[in-house]
């Protein structure tokens, strides 16, 4: 101010004021008209005014972090779905295939009943009258008889073998005790009847063959039968298997 | 007095023709600078009223208290803390006092010119 040529330069000090006034409400105008469009459009555009603006951006981060979280659960939610899924198609196999085995195994142990094409074998004890002095043994059917005939049917390609009701597996011994034939556990008398899948023509041919165990007891008068069939049924064995000795052998 | 007037209708002019779309996040901080502004035009009146005017000093007190209240609210914005809200007060105080004084002062000039 002491210097006069800046005095000069300046406005005088009423229309200095008048200048800043001027200037800051310029500002003041700008700003407001700005403030109040930016204001009016956010009230149109989200309809609540800006003081809640936090309020809302919170509210979005939240529900933005909440869908992240929810978008994770999806993601996990489909993988595990997909394994499950995987694992059900797995395991339906699996079991079916287990399930089919078992079965397959329990028809070679002889657990189910079979039928098929096969003979039926009848023996009985000899008709004719044991002559005075005569051993009565050489008239009745011995358990060795038995035997021999379900072995050669089993040689002669049998399936499945049953004898009076009785299936003869792998455990099965026929044995006597008394006057009776044992089998499985079941005491047998007779008629003795032995079915036997298998090609019943093969079959049949075999135990007719000269020298084989039939002709030799037709020999001794019993009365033998062989008859071919179409269909016959061989039931399961009922009995069990135990293992009491016997170990599974890691050698093969 | 024509100046201030003509002034303001420049701002609000130049507020309609530049729409000048202000962020979100700083609605806040341009209405503090509004009070600020309407403040320190108000404390300049009643200044030049008392006959004490001084431009480097309103200029000043403008700048400062906008740019402080502006800081309040960064810092209250870091801490969670709604301390705008003070200087949104301590503002409007300033305004209503300013107000008082002017008024006081336009009617002790009435009554002097009266006189």
């Amino acid at each position: 101010m002491a210097d006069p040529s800046l005095r000069r330069a300046l406005p005088s000090p009423v229309a200095r004021w008048q200048v800043g006034l001027a200037g800051v409400l310029a500002l003041v105008g700008f700003l407001t008209v700005t403030q109040i469009r930016t204001e009016v459009l956010i009230k149109r555009t989200l309809r609540l005014p800006s003081s809640q603006l936090e309020e809302l951006g919170f509210m979005l981060r939240e529900q933005e972090r909440h869908r992240a979280g929810l978008e994770a659960q999806v993601g996990d939610l489909r993988n595990r779905l997909a394994e499950y899924e995987k694992a059900a198609a797995e395991g339906r196999t699996a079991v079916a295939r287990l399930n089919r085995e078992l079965q397959e195994t329990r028809t070679l142990v002889g657990l189910t009943a079979l039928e098929g094409p096969g003979v039926v074998v009848e023996l009985n004890d000899s008709t004719r009258p044991p002559t005075p002095g005569e051993d009565p043994n050489k008239t009745i059917l011995h358990y060795t008889d038995i035997a021999a005939v379900v072995a050669e049917l089993w040689a002669a390609g049998a399936e499945a073998v049953a004898l009076n009701g009785e299936r003869v597996v792998s455990s099965t011994g026929i044995t006597c005790v008394g006057t009776t034939i044992l089998c499985n556990t079941k005491r047998m008398a007779p008629p003795y009847v032995i079915k036997a899948i298998g090609d019943p023509a093969g079959l049949a041919r075999y135990l007719r063959r000269p020298g084989g165990v039939l002709e030799l007891l037709a020999a001794f008068d019993f009365p033998v039968r062989v008859v071919p069939m179409a269909r016959v049924d061989v039931p399961p064995y009922r009995g069990t298997f135990r293992f009491e000795y016997a170990e599974v052998s890691e050698k093969e | 007095m024509w100046l201030p007037v003509v002034g303001l209708m420049v701002g609000i002019v130049l507020g309609f023709l530049f729409s000048v779309e202000i962020p979100l996040g700083y609605v806040k901080y341009t209405a503090i600078a509004i009070l600020a502004a309407i403040d320190t035009v108000l404390g300049g009146v009643r200044a030049q009223i008392e006959e004490r005017f001084d431009l480097p000093v309103f200029l000043s007190g403008f700048l400062v208290n906008a740019a402080f209240a502006a800081l309040l609210a960064g810092i209250g914005d870091l801490l969670g803390l709604d301390i705008y809200l003070g200087a949104v007060i301590a503002f409007s105080i300033r305004i209503f006092d300013n107000v008082g004084f002017i008024r006081r002062d336009v009617i002790m000039q009435y009554r002097k010119g009266g006189r």
